[in-house]
This record gives structure tokens, sequence and C-alpha cells, in this order.
């Protein structure tokens, strides 16, 4: 039974940053034409809304609503602000990166002052002293008052706009892709990066009154499954970024049509074997301490072994010079007492602390003969070397490489019993050793995604799963539905429309159609629509 | 009549020194008023967040119908919760008393008795399930 379960890497992708657009002549003849913004807290898009050919009728400019100011080396001078795709990557920069939006609204007019710079810069707007053209620009629902008021006052008194109109921009989604059939009145489920809407719309119009909002969406789903896998991988904490689980999200995931049923199914092993999906961590293969063989490990002791001796004959010889001086010095006052000069040989005496001739007697013989021990362990010393470089058996284990507290009777000590050691060789080689982890390091680096597939975008289904107390999209759904008389329940639920970034998920329509199924009086109809 | 100024493409040797050039298009004496400027001194530097908006909004004339931004919140769930492992995410009915983690296999309740305490924290935390007063 193969294990059918694959292994994916991460991409990691790199933004490349925006090119400088000439606009055509069509944009500014006969009359400027509308540019339209929409302003999301996941990404900004940005185009020309002209009837002639030449413009194309999408979004020219498209980058996430990030701006990041790091501090020049240079003692602030060279402060760089660097917008959206301009970026090329998030993750270096995570701890600067900074966003307009709170929640769904801006609030720091700032930051979007700088990213509509950056839009009007790159789409090439010509005109000196003011931005020629009407603006379009898409709001949060029921947007409050004081954001509305500052983001007109920006564009108004900043860049001069003529003209302005806010909207909704899962209503201008709505009209836009309604189809000959579909009614004009629906129910428009909306979710986005920072949260999920519900909107009636009844004859074209929305219903403020009766919408609704669930504060959780894509931004959310990303950092519950980053906890998750930072909490179950703890030693790869720094490698599981906001990017990469991204990107798990667009390609691995999925919403389950029963959730409980779908547990079930990854109970069993073999479901689970089938349907994990591996995710590989860019790894390098150096470890610390382990690159190198046993050959390499043997050479590198017996270097230090060499170099401990020669520090250790070095310490002998000097000692043996101050003995020796010393030894000269006590031998020539004992040349004065012989001499007779008593006057001298007491002062000298006084010096050297000593009382009494006897005294220096037995001094002197004590340093001649530490000095004959010294003299005896260079030779053996010497002797010692040229047997290791002959021998080069490989040293024992139990000596530490870095250890350079060795003293030096350790390492005569070890010199001498070498035969000893011999063989205890065999056993402590760890060729072995070296082997395996080359192996297992590919598996080391490599996240299992199991139930974390369905877990992290069902949140908007069960906000209870992150201890959030609002309800999730079906419970809502229901409640705004029961705001209205059962006509025109029935005509909403005609007409239940998806759209929004965190709605692209496989096997979300099904999802909705199951709750509808079970909210829904007994035999009631209803569609639901999503873009594909 | 095109007198677009290529701020950081061509540039880049200059503005190393000099400051950020003006884009044409943009009013250069232009000051957010939300931010306070010379009005209010040194004491409203930054700009409000969503929470004080919204507070401040609250305080204004609302009718009882009016839609706004506070008044769209969904309402909490009425339906009670179902329990997660917190470990695999299958449905749960167990709880292990010392860490309070939920669990829902044996082997599930091995590995949560061997976890370190700062990982059963943050499985807590997960849940917004940690306790106050530790």
């Amino acid at each position: 039974m193969a294990a059918a379960s694959r292994v994916f890497a991460f991409r990691d992708a790199r933004w490349a940053p925006d090119p400088v657009l000439e606009p055509s002549a069509a944009v500014r003849t006969p009359q400027p034409v509308p540019l339209v913004i929409d302003n999301g807290s996941f990404q900004t898009r940005a185009g020309w809304a002209s009837a002639d050919p030449a413009v194309p009728a999408e979004p020219l400019l498209r980058f996430r609503s990030l701006a990041a100011r790091s501090r020049g080396a240079r003692g602030g001078a060279g402060a760089e602000t660097q917008v959206g795709n301009d970026l090329g990557s998030p993750e270096p920069l995570r701890w600067l990166l900074r966003s307009p939006f709170d929640r769904n609204v801006p609030v720091q007019l700032e930051l979007q002052e700088l990213l509509l710079d950056h839009v009007f810069q790159r789409l090439g707007v010509a005109s000196q002293g003011c931005v020629d053209h009407p603006i379009v620009l898409t709001e949060a629902v029921c947007n409050p008052l004081y954001s509305r008021q500052m983001m007109s006052e920006l564009l108004f008194e900043c860049y001069q706009v003529p003209k302005v109109s806010y909207g909704v921009d899962s209503l201008y989604s709505f009209y836009h892709n309604k189809r000959q059939k579909w009614p004009c009145s629906g129910l428009v489920i909306s979710s986005g990066y920072q949260c999920t809407h519900i909107l009636p719309v009844l004859e074209g119009r929305l219903d403020a009154k009766n919408c609704k909002r669930i504060n959780l969406g894509g931004c959310q789903a990303a950092v519950y499954l980053q906890r998750l896998l930072q909490l179950k991988y703890p030693g790869h904490f720094a490698a599981i970024t906001l990017s990469r689980m991204e990107e798990i999200l667009h390609e691995h995931s999925y919403i389950a049509e029963d959730y409980i049923e779908e547990l079930q199914k990854w109970r069993s092993p073999e479901y689970y074997e089938n349907n994990m999906h591996k995710m590989q961590l860019p790894f390098s293969n150096k470890l610390l301490g382990s690159t190198l063989t046993s050959e390499e490990k043997q050479e590198r002791r017996q270097q230090q072994l060499r170099r401990l001796q020669e520090l250790n004959a070095r310490r002998r010889e000097e000692k043996l010079q101050l003995d020796q001086e010393r030894l000269d010095r006590l031998l020539y006052v004992q040349e004065l007492l012989e001499d007779g000069q008593m006057d001298q040989f007491h002062k000298a005496l006084v010096e050297l602390n000593m009382d009494s001739a006897e005294e220096l007697q037995s001094y002197i013989n004590k340093l001649s003969l530490s000095v004959e021990q010294t003299k005896q362990k260079i030779l053996q010393a010497e002797v010692n070397i040229e047997v290791d470089v002959v021998d080069s058996k490989p040293e024992t284990p139990d000596l530490d490489p870095l250890g350079s507290e060795q003293s030096l009777e350790d390492v005569e000590s070890i010199n001498e019993f070498e035969p000893l050691f011999a063989e205890e060789q065999p056993e402590v080689e760890k060729p072995v050793a070296a082997v395996q982890p080359v192996f297992n390091l590919a598996e080391y680096h490599q996240l299992f995604l199991g139930t974390e597939r369905i877990r992290a975008p069902e949140i908007v289904f069960q906000p209870s799963l992150i201890g959030e107390d609002q309800a999730g999209i079906a419970e809502t759904m229901q409640y705004v539905l029961e705001r209205y008389p059962k006509e025109q329940q029935a005509i909403l639920v005609q007409n239940v429309f998806l759209t929004g970034g965190n709605t692209m998920y496989p096997g979300l329509k099904a999802r909705v159609q199951k709750e509808l199924l079970e909210m829904r009086p007994f035999q009631s109809s209803f569609q639901v629509h999503v873009l594909t | 009549m095109n007198e677009n100024k290529f701020l950081n493409t061509d540039s880049s040797t200059g503005s190393v020194e000099t400051t950020v050039k003006p884009l044409p298009f943009k009013d250069p004496n232009f000051i957010h008023s939300g931010i306070g400027g010379a009005a209010a001194g040194k004491k409203n530097r930054t700009w409000k967040n969503l929470k004080q908006i919204l507070a401040s909004e609250r305080a204004l004339p609302w009718q009882l119908n009016d839609p706004s931004y506070f008044s769209i919140d969904a309402p909490p769930s009425f339906k009670p919760a179902k329990k997660y492992s917190d470990i695999s995410g299958l449905p749960a009915n167990y709880t292990d008393p010392q860490s309070k983690l939920r669990f829902s296999t044996i082997e599930e309740f091995a590995y949560i008795r061997m976890l370190p305490s700062d990982v059963v924290t943050g499985y807590l935390a997960l849940r917004k399930a940690t306790s106050i007063v530790s």
C-alpha cells in the first residue's frame, strides 16, 4: 500500500515591482475618464473606466495594501518607504509592514495617502497640481462617518479630485455579474480579508437596516492556521510564516460540505494517508557539528592533541628555564657562603626569604631535582609525539575535541595508556549515525496538513473554533432572513450570491446549499450562485 | 505636458541625499486635519483607531433603526458550540482536567500529557479559554 500523500513545496513567490504605466490618450480626451480604485484591506486594485477599446477594462494595478517605512542606515535621512509590490517579499519586513486599515475601515490616512500616491504615480496620472479624473472608491458597508470624512478630505484637499463616488465592493460585484435570468434582489454573502457581510438587496437597492457583519475573514483564518501549525511543530516556529499560510489556504484548503462527517472520514488512517498534504519547508543539509565524516573528526582530534602537546612542551621548557635561573642564583649564593663573604651571604638570604644555610641547601636540592624531572618529561614527550605520528590510531571518544581545559597530566596519561584504549575503538565508532540523519532530514522539515485543511476555513461557519461568540454564516443568514416576511424571504433566497476573496474555497457552494436546505421550509426552492 | 517625475526608479542615487521629490498631482502643503497638526499641539499626533472612532460614533444622535457600523455587527450565536479536539480537530467528548485541553482519542491524551506548558497555553489561547487568574 503505497502512501499516496504528496509532498508540496512552498512557492514563496516574490512580488514584481509595478512599472510606471503610460496611459493611452483616450483617458484624457474628450474628458478625463474615471479612475476606479478598489481599496481593500487585502489588496488594492486600480484601473480606468473607459468605454474606449484601447483602454483595458480590468485592473491595471494590483498590490497588497501594505507599506513599510524602513529606517535608512544613514541616521534617518535615507528612510525609504516602499509600497505594495515594491516590497518584493513581505517576510523579511514583516514587523515593519503597516496597513492603513483597521479591520476593513481605513483609519491611518497617512498610509492611505502613500497607497494613493503609488496608485496615481504608477497609473501615469499626468496632471499638475491635481488629479483630474473623477474617482470611484470602495468603502466598508456603513462606513463610519469619521472615516468617510477623512477620506473625502484627503481626496478633495490633497489631490483636488473633481468628483468622488463611494460604493460597496460586493454590491458592485453583484451588479456587474448579474446574468440575464437572475432577479435584481438577492442575498449577497461577501467574505473578505477581515470580515464577512450578509447583505440583502431588494429591487437593486441595499436594505442597509438588515445587513449583518461577522468579524472573521481570510486574515483570521491565516492566523489560526499559523498558530495551529506553530503549536504542532514548535521547532519550525520561524519558518511558519503568514505568507506560507496564505499559500496553504489558497491552494490546499477546502470547505467540508458536512463538517462532522468529513471529520469522521479523517479518523481512518487510510483516508489520512491518502489525503494528507505534506508541505516541504526549505532546509539545508548542514547541521551544527555533524558535517564532518568520521575520518575528518579523527583528524581534528589528532590536530588538537598535537597542539596540546606542543603547548605543554613549551610550558615545560619555560618552567625549566625559570627553574634553572633560580637554581643558578641559589648556587651563586651558596658560593658566597663557601667563599666566606658572610655579609653578602646574609643579605642575600634575607632577600630570598630564607633563614639559614641548611634551608638554602635543601632548597637547592629540591630545585635541582625538579629540573631533572622536567628534562626527563621533555624527552619523553618528544618520543611520544613521534610514536603518535607513526601510529595514528583513532583517538578515544572520551576526548572532548573542544576541551582545551585538558590538564597536562590527562593528555600525557592518555598517551601512555593508548594501547589499553585501542580495544574500545571499534565499538565506539559511529559511521552509521552519520548516514541516518540525512534521510530523516527531509521528513523532519515537512509539515503534515490533515484536518487543518478544513479547520482553518471553517471559522466563518463556526466562530466558536477560535472562541468568538458571534454567530457563523449559516446562523446569521437565518437571522437576517427572519427579519423579513415570508414572501420576501423566498425572493431573497432565490438569488444567494457569494463573492469576495475568502469565498474561493472549493466546496463552499455545496456547503451553503446544505445550510440553506436545513434552514428553509420543507420543499422550498433556493439558488446559490458563485462565480467560478 | 507630460511632466511625470520618476521617483523611485532611476533617481535612486539622487534621492538618497535629498528629501523625496514632491509628486506633481498633490498639493504639497496638505496636512491631514485628523492628525491635529498645529492646532492640537503635540498631544494628538496619532490617528484614532477603529474602537475610538466607533465610540465617538455611538454618541451621535441615531434613530432606532438607522444602520451604522456597530449596529451591523452580527448577533452572538444562540446554538451551543460544538466541542472539537484541540490537537486534531475531531469531535471531542473528553477534557483533560489538568490542562483543560479537549481530546478525542487515547493517543491524543498521551500526547497532551507530554506537551510543555507553553504549548498547552498556546492551544488554550487559540480557543480563548485561558483563565485570567492563573
